[in-house]
């Protein structure tokens, strides 16, 4: 009878053992419970200002990485993990002249979208990359007639928008801006070189200006994004503009000075933002910078030739490349779309590391 | 996770070296035995890094995790006795470590770790208290795994959620227990063991995460023989 019952309970145990269950998604909701991603900045956070009717139409593009349907760029990818609705732009419209008019259509708002970031913005001067103030310059680009409100301009058409004037408190902000103040900078530099000046005090201009940009938008995000109610802002430093295809094709002493730039603008920003509560500063350069040295370890396969083919697109940038004008071969894991814009997989990495650095901080 | 004695331990060894003596009673050969008790498993994580894409040292940390437990045991001859462990499921909470320490909670794992020890028992089979030493293998089984919105953030940010597995394997169990008698039959049961045991991790991202777990448990029963 002793073994009966000890077997019993031996019966009882595999029971038990066996009354497992399955597994599951689990919680999947954020720490932090946001109404809305407001986003600030250029065609890194661009969701869509340019994308016309026509230009969608011709070329399948829209954003600036390698267009598809589900191609999405950080802002979006933090905007699903936040939990919030899939943001929209907040301006659309396109200045487009010349051989490129076709694309052109008017500058309209879109109330409730809060996607202000805008490819060509700078932080404070108006006229950037592809702004058509820039063809009577003698640049080219400017056919292409972005908009280019700058950062400033951005924050103050949101603040109009809102009763208040001020942010709710429950939004998450970003901001990522730099890039064009490095291009139009640089444009200078190479202008002022090519007439004959200065490298050297040319360079150290170039350098100033960005210092001054930096500092400028540490200025705005405190006094208009801070001061003015947001509580969750995350600010993306400035990648390094000279590990990109366009970096590389540029002498070794200009890298050097496209590398001193943006040094010296996320220096300026994050001084200025230092010991500010609200603020969330994801080093985007030093992770980029890890990213270009362990290419593996981040899973990118090429990260020194863009997988659009530039030749085959409708002008020289991503905004208008999609599956029918990349390079052959799987390109599914480069880096870049263009010369200067990731594609949609490292898009991915960045919004990776920002959530990495959004959770540690429990905003997530 | 660095501890090498949990709380739990302490207390199920104060607990017996406090319990009143009891009547002495046989342990010896050929005698069934069984427990029923509570055990705490306390992994000693040492993680390898998530493979790529991830960043670098992205490592894992499994906290521990109490259930009950039940024993069945024959003495084989007064000194040496099998002894088989079973019991309740475990569910261990897996958070983030190395350069995504401090992310939190990234899912919880499920496991039951049935275990066949051999145990070598000291003293007379009549003494009230009997320290003994056993090795044991274990199969632990990994099932159960769920995931977060933590973990889907780290690793497919904005993207379907992604899920966990762990794969179940067999480990080597050393360990050090006593028991001591409370009356004719009843007794009380304290061990310690170290479990060496390694896994792989498998997100639903095709990423993976090799683990070191060698987890001490903890545990202390009330026995009766038969």
């Amino acid at each position: 009878m002793k073994y009966v019952r000890s077997w019993g309970l031996l019966a009882a145990t595999a029971l038990l053992l066996a009354a497992c269950g399955g597994g599951g998604d689990g919680d999947q909701s954020p720490r932090v419970k946001y109404t809305a991603v407001v986003s600030f900045g250029d065609s890194l956070s661009d969701i869509g200002t340019y994308g016309t009717a026509t230009l969608k139409a011709v070329t399948g593009g829209g954003k600036y990485t390698v267009n598809a349907s589900d191609s999405k760029n950080w802002t979006e990818l933090i905007a699903a993990a936040a939990g919030v609705t899939v943001p929209c732009p907040a301006q659309t419209g396109l200045e487009s002249s010349g051989p490129l008019a076709a694309f052109a259509e008017a500058k309209t708002d879109h109330a409730g979208c809060y996607g202000y970031a805008q490819g060509g913005a700078r932080v404070t001067n108006p006229v950037g990359p592809g702004n058509k103030a820039l063809i009577g310059l003698g640049d080219t680009s400017g056919y292409v007639g972005q908009l280019t409100d700058p950062v400033l301009n951005q924050i103050n058409r949101h603040l109009a928008t809102t009763a208040t004037g001020a942010f709710s408190g429950t939004e998450l902000v970003t901001m990522l801006a730099g890039g064009n103040d490095v291009f139009i900078n640089l444009a200078t530099f190479a202008a002022t070189v090519g007439a004959g000046g200065d490298a050297t005090v040319a360079g150290g201009a170039a350098v100033t200006a960005m210092g001054t940009a930096g500092a400028e938008l540490a200025g705005y995000i405190k006094a208009l994004i801070i001061a003015k109610g947001a509580k969750h802002v995350v600010v993306v430093t400035l990648p390094d503009v000279s590990q990109t295809p366009f970096g590389y094709s540029q002498p070794a002493s200009v890298q050097g000075l496209i590398n001193t730039m943006a040094t010296t603008f996320n220096s300026q920003l994050t001084s200025g933002l230092a010991g500010t509560s609200g603020v969330l500063i994801v080093d985007a350069y030093t992770q980029g910078r890890l990213q270009t040295a362990s290419p593996v370890q981040y899973g990118v396969t090429n990260n020194t030739v863009p997988a659009c083919d530039l030749t085959k697109t409708a002008f020289a940038s991503s905004l208008v490349c999609s599956a029918a004008t990349l390079i052959t071969g799987d390109v599914s894991h480069y880096a870049f779309a263009d010369s200067v814009h990731p594609t949609p997989y490292a898009y991915r990495l960045l919004a990776q590391y920002v959530t990495d650095q959004m959770l540690k901080a429990g905003w997530l | 996770m660095k501890k090498n004695l949990s709380p739990f331990a302490l207390a199920a060894v104060t607990a017996l070296a406090l319990a009143a003596s009891g009547t002495a009673s046989a342990q010896s050969a050929g005698t069934w035995f069984a427990k029923g008790g509570v055990n705490n498993i306390a992994p000693h994580v040492k993680s390898g890094d998530l493979s790529a894409p991830s960043i670098p040292g992205t490592k894992i940390d499994v906290k521990s995790a109490t259930s009950a437990i039940f024993t069945l045991g024959y003495m084989l001859t007064d000194e040496v006795s099998f002894e088989f462990y079973a019991g309740l499921p475990y569910k261990h909470e897996v958070v983030g470590d190395g350069s995504i320490k401090g992310v939190g909670k990234l899912g919880t794992i499920k496991q039951v770790s049935p275990t066949l020890f051999a145990q070598y028992r000291f003293m007379e089979a009549s003494a009230t208290f009997r320290p003994y030493l056993g090795l044991g293998l274990t199969y632990a089984y990994f099932y159960g795994g769920e995931g977060s919105g933590t973990l889907t953030s780290l690793t497919n940010p904005g993207g379907s959620p992604t899920k966990l597995s762990a794969s179940s394997a067999f480990g080597v169990s050393p360990q050090l227990g006593a028991t001591l008698t409370l009356g004719e039959r009843w007794f009380l049961d304290a061990s310690v063991i170290k479990t060496f045991i390694k896994n792989k991790n498998t997100l639903s991202t095709g990423q993976t995460i090799d683990t070191k777990l060698d987890p001490v448990s903890s545990n202390l029963s009330i026995g009766y023989r038969f």
